[in-house]
């Protein structure tokens, strides 16, 4: 018996609409049956988040974005993050889940003194996804901080943010084995003190990772997003021991993705 | 109408059967309230009027054989009871379900045949279940799958995604705004490297714009190089500019103090009218110098410190008050792009947006 000679087409993509977009992917590989079936718009538009339209639609091409298929689109989401909010955030899928990615641009930030050019300066970059990164120069009061709202995130799922950043080569003595705190508290609600972490990778070898895209990241803390019902969400990185100056750091963003 | 469509018109009178055919040539009747579940057999009743009697049997679709057809109905007959609870249903869904995958798949096919959704969807979750977390290797043994794929196309996860002609455009217009930013990186570059060197105070440049020519020459032999670029573009862009025309001599000179105070605001140092200032600011820059050779030496004097930072608080001040519509001014003639906005943050501090914001 070979289910494929049993059952209709539709069928068998409605079958693969209930798995998952990682289990599409595995599909395509048993049989060129079961790799047509996974082609079906029905199955990745059942993989998209329910959303996906009024998202594109923030976004600065949507008209070319939405004149792909579905499976197309997806892959898109997957590879090319879009940007959001007048280019000062990025969102992106999980290609494995189809769980929501979103990345806080620094403009998206609130970073104090972040408007004093002495302290920081806002450039672009050519590896960056957004207009403008921001550099730090020289500060003694280093606060930098996020937010965003538990109804854009995909529900059910466990999340975790990210610093997205890199230190200037001059200067990364500035953080060696000098930690800062990085807090995520879930709608006002301090969960605690934070973890002190070393940005300086030579320093904290396992926690400081580089990402591929040119850059660092460093985990600020988890959450989870039951029904987005939550309120919001604050990330914080900060450092204001003010016996000491900070400098060279570069701020990409802050990522917020599925913590598997 | 004869006393035998009577009767099935009329349910309360006698209970009455609806007559089905299987495709192996068989015929049974059906309580007409567990068969008009099925969707499909609605149809022929209402539309047809086919059922009501052994002659006149509905045929069902070939993928619906006797042992499906009792599965189904016996899943029509327990939901069709309308005062059963969720968890009820609920309950006997999961042990409706439990059969081999082989049924499983017969049962979906048959009850898709017959438009039963309810159970198509049941069916089918309970083999997405099946599928979920499997190897392929894994899903060809238990749906006996034969392996049919190329070697190429085992490699590729998918079909080859960027041979749409929509994707490839988008992929284009992706390439076009990295370059383009690439290039402003690099303008840019080359302004913040002018502009470190140039910290004369800005009352200095506006004296010479408004007319001071005795300072143009000194200023224009001391950045040569960068200046001729600058000029080149600078007509390009301006030359339709009435009001520029007449200050693009002068401008040029000043273009690149101009672009650098748009970027890195440092030169600015001595605008408060305040020298103290001035003189703090060259302070910082001179213990950044040291600095820089990598001392970790980073002690600074904190009554300075506090200095430093209330003359920049001021300084800021100063700004919002009397700068946004100067440096409006300043910046639309030396600029040779389009003129960067001001706008003032809730704490009162200058922020500047750059053009690619203003969407």
């Amino acid at each position: 018996m070979d289910f494929t000679m049993i059952l209709p087409e539709e069928c068998q993509s409605l079958i693969m609409s209930f798995t998952s977009p990682a289990d599409a992917f595995r599909s395509a590989m048993v049989c060129q049956a079961l790799r047509s079936a996974v082609d079906f718009d029905a199955v990745w538009e059942k993989f998209l988040p329910s959303d996906y339209k009024s998202i594109i639609l923030g976004s600065s091409s949507p008209s070319s974005l939405l004149s792909l298929g579905m499976k197309e689109l997806y892959l898109q989401l997957c590879f090319h993050p879009i940007l959001l909010q007048n280019g000062t955030m990025s969102f992106q899928l999980e290609k494995g889940s189809g769980k929501k990615c979103y990345m806080l641009g620094a403009r998206a930030l609130s970073i104090s003194w972040g408007d004093i050019p002495h302290h920081w300066t806002w450039t672009p970059q050519p590896d960056s996804r957004f207009p403008e990164v921001a550099e730090l120069e020289l500060v003694w009061w280093l606060e930098v901080k996020g937010r965003i709202e538990t109804r854009i995130l995909s529900p059910n799922t466990k999340y975790a943010a990210y610093l997205v950043f890199k230190l200037k080569i001059r200067f990364t003595a500035w953080f060696r084995e000098r930690p800062v705190t990085l807090n995520v508290n879930v709608d006002g609600v301090v969960s605690g003190e934070g973890r002190r972490v070393s940005l300086d990778p030579r320093d904290e070898p396992r926690h400081v990772r580089e990402r591929g895209d040119g850059w660092m990241e460093v985990e600020m803390g988890e959450f989870l997003n039951e029904f987005g019902d939550d309120g919001t969400v604050e990330f914080s990185l900060k450092e204001i021991d003010t016996r000491y100056i900070k400098r060279g750091l570069i701020i990409e963003g802050i990522e917020i993705r599925r913590n598997a | 109408m004869s006393e035998v469509d009577m009767a099935v018109t009329k349910p309360e009178m006698m209970k009455s059967y609806i007559w089905l055919q299987t495709a192996d040539g068989s015929i049974q009747q059906v309580e007409q309230e567990v068969a008009m579940f099925c969707p499909m057999i609605c149809h022929e009743v209402i539309q047809k009027g086919l059922g009501s009697s052994k002659n006149y049997a509905i045929s069902l679709p070939q993928r619906v054989n006797p042992a499906m057809l009792s599965l189904i109905l016996d899943y029509c007959r327990f939901h069709q009871v309308p005062g059963r609870s969720n968890k009820e249903r609920k309950s006997f869904d999961e042990k409706f379900i439990r059969m081999d995958t082989k049924r499983l798949c017969e049962l979906t096919s048959a009850a898709d045949s017959l438009q039963l959704k309810p159970l198509v969807d049941l069916t089918s979750r309970a083999l997405a279940r099946i599928i979920e977390g499997k190897s392929p290797e894994e899903i060809r043994e238990i749906f006996h799958l034969p392996d049919d794929l190329t070697e190429e196309e085992k490699l590729e996860p998918l079909k080859n995604t960027t041979d749409d002609p929509r994707i490839r455009l988008l992929n284009r217009l992706y390439a076009k705004k990295r370059k383009e930013l690439k290039e402003r990186q690099k303008l840019k570059n080359v302004e913040v490297e002018e502009e470190r060197v140039d910290d004369r105070s800005v009352d200095d440049l506006l004296s010479f714009i408004n007319g001071d020519g005795g300072d143009s020459k000194g200023i224009k032999t001391s950045k040569s190089k960068k200046k001729n670029r600058r000029r080149k573009d600078q007509q390009k862009s301006t030359s339709t500019n009435e009001a520029i025309k007449n200050h693009n001599k002068e401008l040029n000179g000043l273009n690149s103090v101009c672009c650098s105070v748009e970027i890195g605001q440092k030169s600015w140092s001595g605008v408060g009218a305040s020298s103290n200032l001035h003189d703090v600011e060259d302070d910082i820059f001179a213990s950044k110098n040291e600095l820089d050779d990598g001392e970790i030496d980073d002690e600074i004097d904190p009554a300075l410190k506090e200095k430093i930072d209330r003359e920049v608080e001021d300084f800021a001040r100063r700004l919002n008050s009397d700068w946004p519509e100067r440096m409006q001014e300043i910046l639309s003639f030396g600029h040779e792009r389009k003129p960067v906005h001001f706008s003032l943050n809730g704490n009162g501090s200058l922020r500047r947006y750059a053009n690619s914001e203003q969407r």
